[in-house]
């Protein structure tokens, strides 16, 4: 963990530095007060300054915390790699057949549950953001190659 | 008088049938999502959020509401019989409420929990209908550098109230305002840290990064660390929920206490409804002639954390209407609703908008009494939710973050910026970077931002000006204070650390 926050603390530090550069190219001052750089100039410098400070902290303190991979972190990863994979083929499926595919599939995969069970999840929640968003709240979702 | 024909019209939007069901509506939802652990009341409102673009301003603020106080009741629920809080609000309640309920005492902690929080909340209501006009009135003067003021302090009081390492405190503040200025300056009109991606140009919509930063985010946290608890067999009949002679002589004042705390905290800026409870269970503690009782079944350690975040969650909405600075996560979420129907809250706003104000603020009377009587009846049936597998809760939850996003521009970018935000929410939470500063920053940047440039503007560019008008030096001062809050307690600490007698180390040679 010690590690994680050092590279956090890193991270931010290059961000901070990131945002004086970019901040630096804007306009300070303008005709008739602070221009457009002057706030993002003092938040890079002032993020700066505080990574600084943090990482110096980090350091110095020789604190044992918990561990930044847990046993379940996998299963978290699991999960976003699964997100991707859907919103990659939403714009293709559409959102009512991409997400029903999407509660089947996460059940199944992480939830463990009986084909019956994600099967039927899978058809209700097609149904269920077809008819609740598309007709009941009216929002206009993507229908994709099959129309639905 | 005024005060009376203000409540009267609030009554009369509040009381027609639209307005009680959206209002009855908020209450049950916001009791499913307060039992349910993984999903608070900001992710709640977030991902509602954008379902409510067709729906009247008024009807949807008052199912907001709903939610923020009923999610107070039904984290209550869970820290009681399982002892796991369902919301942060009621970590404290666990304490006490778990151990009465393994007394068999289970249904007299909800009782005095619903009680007490209706009692707290009524008061609040009661309080809040004088004080909020009042706060109008007296921010009616405000200009520029007092609103910037109020946005310094604010930011300084969530490294008070903020977590246990100010420096990550203060940089996620930081982050937040760095966000807030990606766009087109709405002064100069140049693009800031667009990189020439015309989807930036606009900035990032706020409920994008909240349907993120919120719901997706709490996902993959809950998927890591689950909240497990053994729900508790017992079956309990309706006369349990009966309080005794005793345990009422014991809660009425605790009640009392914890509803002004809690009414008091809620209207201090990044105060909030968690800061209220654990406030108030310290405060009854250190009162009590019995502070020993305190952690193994006192019925007051349930009674006063339970009024002060309800009391919390309705005086919360002060510094929201009156000023336009939210108070609270879900306060600055429903501030981006606000905006998103094109009303901005503040001073003005019981001018222009007395139907939505007193609407709102009569509802909260509505609400509580919808869920006393939810509470009293509806008990069992908030249990059976507790055994929802979470796969299906989390399906649910990812599904409303991404039409959320999709639906704020139709497009795609939005939900994979979502999904940006919402890594960004869980890398964040696990090295202790807070997620509320983000947020609150994020709300209040555009404001912080305008102010001291038009102050600057004003004053010719003399900072001066922030402290020769004294409201503004009040707002600035509380604020330096509060960032330096946490070197003092390193100080207070440093004194109050017990000198090594060098003497009586052994080797020691004079």
């Amino acid at each position: 963990m010690r590690l994680a926050d050092l590279i956090g603390g890193a991270v931010v530090l290059l961000l901070g530095l990131a945002v004086i550069y970019f901040s630096s190219q804007l306009e300070y001052h303008s005709e008739f007060g602070p221009g457009p750089g002057f706030l993002p100039l003092w938040v890079g410098i002032s993020i700066t300054v505080f990574a600084t400070v943090l990482i110096f902290n980090i350091v110095r303190k020789h604190e044992k915390v918990g561990a930044f991979l847990k046993p379940r972190t996998r299963e978290g990863f699991k999960l976003l790699l699964i997100i991707i994979a859907t919103f990659l083929l939403l714009p293709l499926l559409g959102f009512s057949i991409g997400f029903g595919l999407f509660a089947g599939g996460t059940m199944r995969i992480m939830g463990r549950h009986g084909w019956i069970v994600c099967v039927l999840t899978a058809i209700g929640i097609a149904i269920g953001i077809r008819y609740v968003f598309g007709y009941w709240l009216g929002i206009p979702l993507p229908t994709g190659v099959v129309g639905w | 008088m005024d005060l009376l024909q203000n409540l009267y019209m609030g009554f009369s939007v509040s009381l027609t049938p639209i307005n009680i069901l959206y209002c009855l509506a908020g209450c049950f939802f916001g009791q499913i999502v307060g039992v349910l652990p993984g999903i608070g009341a900001p992710t709640a409102v977030a991902l509602l959020l954008p379902l409510t673009f067709s729906i009247n301003p008024t009807s949807a603020i008052i199912m907001f509401a709903g939610i923020y106080y009923g999610v107070a009741y039904g984290g209550t629920i869970t820290s009681v019989l399982i002892n796991v809080p369902g919301e942060s609000s009621t970590v404290m309640t666990c304490l006490d409420g778990y151990q009465m309920a393994l007394k068999g005492r289970a249904g007299a902690a909800l009782s005095v929990a619903v009680i007490g929080s209706w009692i707290a909340g009524t008061i609040s209501v009661a309080i809040l209908m004088c004080f909020a006009p009042a706060l109008a009135r007296f921010a009616l003067r405000f200009g520029p550098a007092e609103f910037f003021g109020l946005a310094f302090m604010s930011f300084g009081l969530l490294t008070v109230f903020g977590a246990e390492e100010p420096i990550k405190t203060i940089i996620s503040t930081l982050i937040g305002l760095l966000i807030a200025t990606i766009g087109l300056d709405v002064v100069s009109g140049m693009p800031r840290f667009a990189f020439g991606i015309p989807q930036l140009l606009g900035g990032f919509d706020f409920i994008v990064i909240i349907c993120g930063i919120f719901g997706l985010a709490e996902v993959f946290n809950s998927i890591e660390e689950p909240e497990e608890g053994q729900l508790l067999k017992e079956k309990m009949r309706l006369r349990d929920l009966f309080l005794t002679k005793a345990e009422w002589i014991a809660s009425r004042w605790a009640i009392i206490r914890g509803g002004i705390i809690g009414f008091l905290t809620g209207i201090i800026p990044a105060g909030g409804i968690t800061t209220a409870s654990f406030l108030a269970y310290l405060a009854e503690k250190r009162f009590s002639k019995h502070p020993e009782r305190f952690g193994t079944g006192a019925i007051e350690g349930v009674a006063s954390p339970e009024a002060a975040n309800n009391a919390a969650s309705i005086s919360g909405f002060a510094p929201l209407l009156a000023l336009g600075i939210p108070g609270s996560p879900t306060t600055a979420v429903m501030l981006a609703g606000f905006m998103m129907w094109g009303i901005r809250p503040g001073p003005l706003l019981f001018q222009t908008k007395p139907d939505l104000v007193w609407g709102l603020i009569s509802s909260k009377f509505i609400g509580n009494l919808i869920l006393l009587l939810m509470n009293i009846f509806l008990i069992p049936l908030f249990v059976m939710i507790l055994r929802v597998p979470y796969t299906i809760l989390m399906c649910f939850i990812v599904i409303f973050a991404a039409v959320g996003a999709y639906t704020v521009n139709n497009n795609f970018f939005d939900v994979w910026m979502m999904l940006g935000f919402g890594v960004l929410g869980y890398v964040m939470k696990k090295l202790k970077y807070p997620i509320v500063p983000l947020v609150l920053a994020l709300v209040l940047g555009n404001l912080a931002e305008n102010s001291i440039r038009q102050a600057l503007t004003i004053s010719g560019g003399s900072y001066a000006i922030f402290f020769t008008r004294p409201i503004s030096a009040l707002f600035i001062i509380s604020g330096i204070l509060a960032y330096l809050t946490p070197v003092i307690r390193w100080g207070v600490k440093g004194l109050q650390r017990p000198k090594v007698d060098i003497a009586s180390k052994p080797g020691y040679k004079p």
